[in-house]
């Protein structure tokens, strides 16, 4: 997930209806998102062809939009949980079904982003965007970077670097290095897992979200951070790039998704459908600079963003990169295993 | 008997309001955390009703199973939680202290805006300030930048994520919690006294130690309870200037209820934290019927 700098908690509700008051006639919609997740250009143009007014509040981690809806908050239409959050949130009856799979343009989506193991045919949900968790780095402190390997050796060698305050994300750096999957439920593996990290602390000087700034001004030599550093990077070509490491790297997939609690279901479904649109989902990535499963988008997106292999990396690269699941009582391997990480100084 | 009455309805129509309010807003809330530390972790977050004792076995040594292993690393967290509160409570107070005393010695109107000026930073977003931390202590930051152009120090200093910049960020944080009841203390202080005290022939350390500290102890230990408190379950400033490696026990709690899904253990280790608080309040509470005596 794309996250900013003063992270998404910092709720922001943004009515972007035109004219709210004509618009009113068409209903409403109300969207919960991650924190700068959708262009807002993006919602403009459904006020202005639906005359369906949008609202839109944001969360920090899927784990908070769920305990929301869970602890009954009413009143949104459509959530964008990741992969396996979809799968729990199907799981806990909370989705509404949308026969989306069978809607007009759904030929637009690339087969293989359809992932949520309880969703196959996308009868509930859209994949909406996705992307990869690698390294953005200082170009004059850590040039020629190439992997995790290369990430640590810096640290070793008296450089700053930072690691996201994730503990599927960073224990997940740990199984990538020895080999195994990012979901291993297997303690002895897990344990590895945080003993490689534990062994690499040299140079880590934060667990932390908000690295990018400081590896523009070169206080951190490289950071451990999402694709949406290319936005970054666009801005500071000289200074910072961002690279898949060559060893391997976790991604992450949103779906859109509709709640069996939702106010204005038929608005929700004309949004999913609005957003099959290719000009629409290309309109998206083109502020957010991250991957679309529309495949008809991708001729639309502007060619820097879809030549960038960072961004839409080859089918080797692709098969490198592995998605995480959910673990159900098996997180607590984790947990444990995380307290150990940020204790070890 | 009538009167009697009429009191205890006065006292019911008095008290009730406030005493409904605690009970549903205080009470509920602790006791549905208590009764949470006792279950088990529900799969997405939540409660399932099975009865366990293993969150407290984790932290406190009986614990082994798959998923709940004692580790002495939460005992460590705690320890190290009442350490920094502790040291922040003293570097409160030693920044405070002189600046009530100063601050009372105004003229009212400037007296009047120094006190303004204390609270003002409650103006803006806590986050906003914390941030503005992180551009003063990083490497690059400010204040390493004065240092090294005034040839101080050639290479930058390590502020950011320590200890020293948790400590820091909760003293800037606390300040107005200790300064305010410091100064309702230390503007009390009747100079008569301390007049009197020299022309009995008492040095200026004596008059301090002898009539001043005693006279100003209420407003010190009130200042510093309502500092330590807070500072104990704080989350936000050792994650920020921290960078979450200055694990404080608030991060640890946070982990559980958000990313770690298990709030029985999370609530475990809130009890914990209370308990401790509560042991604070007795032990001031008795120190204070002492000095009563």
């Amino acid at each position: 997930m794309k996250k900013t700098a003063l992270r998404a908690s910092l709720a922001l509700i943004a009515p972007l209806a035109l004219t709210p008051l004509a618009a009113t006639a068409e209903g409403t919609l109300s969207l919960y998102n991650w924190g700068d997740y959708i262009n807002p250009a993006v919602l403009n143009k459904f006020t202005e062809e639906t005359g369906i007014e949008v609202t839109l509040d944001t969360y920090g981690s899927n784990e908070e939009m769920l305990a929301k809806i869970q602890a009954g908050a009413t009143g949104y239409d459509i959530v964008f949980p990741s992969v396996h959050m979809h799968d729990i949130m199907y799981q806990l009856g909370l989705l509404a079904k949308t026969d989306i799979g069978s809607a007009a343009g759904f030929e637009n989506i690339d087969p293989q982003f359809v992932r949520a193991k309880t969703d196959p045919d996308a009868e509930y949900c859209l994949p909406y965007a996705w992307g990869n968790v690698g390294i953005v780095y200082n170009k004059e402190l850590a040039g020629g970077i190439t992997g995790w390997e290369d990430f640590f050796a810096l640290g070793k060698e008296g450089k700053k670097i930072t690691l996201l305050d994730d503990l599927r994300e960073t224990i997940g750096v740990g199984l990538i290095m020895g080999g195994n999957s990012v979901n291993s439920t297997d303690p002895a593996e897990v344990e590895a897992a945080a003993d490689y990290i534990v062994s690499n602390l040299d140079g880590v000087t934060a667990f932390t979200y908000d690295s990018v700034p400081q590896v523009i001004s070169g206080d951190v030599a490289a950071a451990h951070w999402y694709v949406g550093a290319n936005l970054f990077v666009s801005e500071n070509p000289e200074t910072i790039g961002y690279i898949i490491p060559k060893e391997g790297a976790t991604m992450y997939q949103e779906d859109i998704c509709v709640l069996e609690s939702a106010p204005n279901k038929e608005n929700a479904i004309k949004f999913m459908e609005f957003y099959l649109q290719p000009e629409i989902a290309a309109l998206n990535v083109e502020q957010q600079m991250n991957g679309t499963p529309n495949i008809p988008a991708q001729e639309l997106i502007p060619a820097e963003i879809v030549s960038n292999e960072t961004i839409y990396p080859d089918q080797e690269t692709m098969g490198k990169l592995q998605i995480f699941e959910d673990l159900g009582r098996d997180l607590q391997l984790y947990n444990s295993e995380w307290t150990r990480i940020k204790t070890a100084q | 008997m009538k009167l009697a009455r009429r009191k205890v309805l006065q006292l019911i129509g008095l008290l009730g309001a406030p005493s409904v309010f605690l009970l549903v807003f205080f009470c509920g809330p602790l006791l549905t955390m208590l009764v949470y530390s006792f279950l088990t972790p529900g799969i997405y977050g939540g409660v399932d009703w099975v009865f366990s004792h293993l969150n407290y076995g984790r932290i406190l040594g009986w614990a082994d199973t798959r998923y709940e292993k004692f580790d002495p690393v939460f005992l460590g967290i705690f320890l190290r939680s009442l350490r920094l509160a502790g040291l922040t409570v003293v570097t409160s107070l030693l920044v405070s202290y002189p600046a009530a005393f100063w601050i009372s010695r105004m003229s009212p109107g400037r007296r009047d805006f120094a006190i303004f000026l204390v609270t003002l930073p409650f103006f803006v977003s806590l986050i906003v300030r914390l941030f503005a931390w992180v551009l003063i202590l990083r490497p690059t930051g400010f204040l390493n930048q004065g240092l090294m152009g005034i040839g101080i120090t050639s290479d930058p200093i390590e502020f950011l994520y320590s200890d020293f910049a948790v400590i820091l960020g909760m003293t800037y944080v606390f300040i107005p919690f200790m300064f305010l009841p410091l100064y309702g203390s230390i503007e009390k202080l009747d100079i008569a006294q301390l007049e009197a005290s020299s022309d009995l022939g008492a040095t200026r350390v004596q008059t301090f130690w002898k009539v001043v500290l005693p006279a100003t102890m209420p407003g010190i230990i009130g200042g510093s309870i309502i500092t330590f408190i807070p500072s104990l379950g704080n989350f936000i400033v050792p994650s920020v200037l921290g960078g979450a490696k200055v694990l404080m026990i608030g991060n640890l709690i946070e982990q559980q209820f958000l990313s770690a899904r298990n709030w029985p253990f999370g609530s475990a280790l809130a009890m914990m934290v209370m308990a401790a608080v509560l042991l604070l309040l007795v032990v001031q509470l008795r120190l204070a019927r002492r000095g009563d005596a």
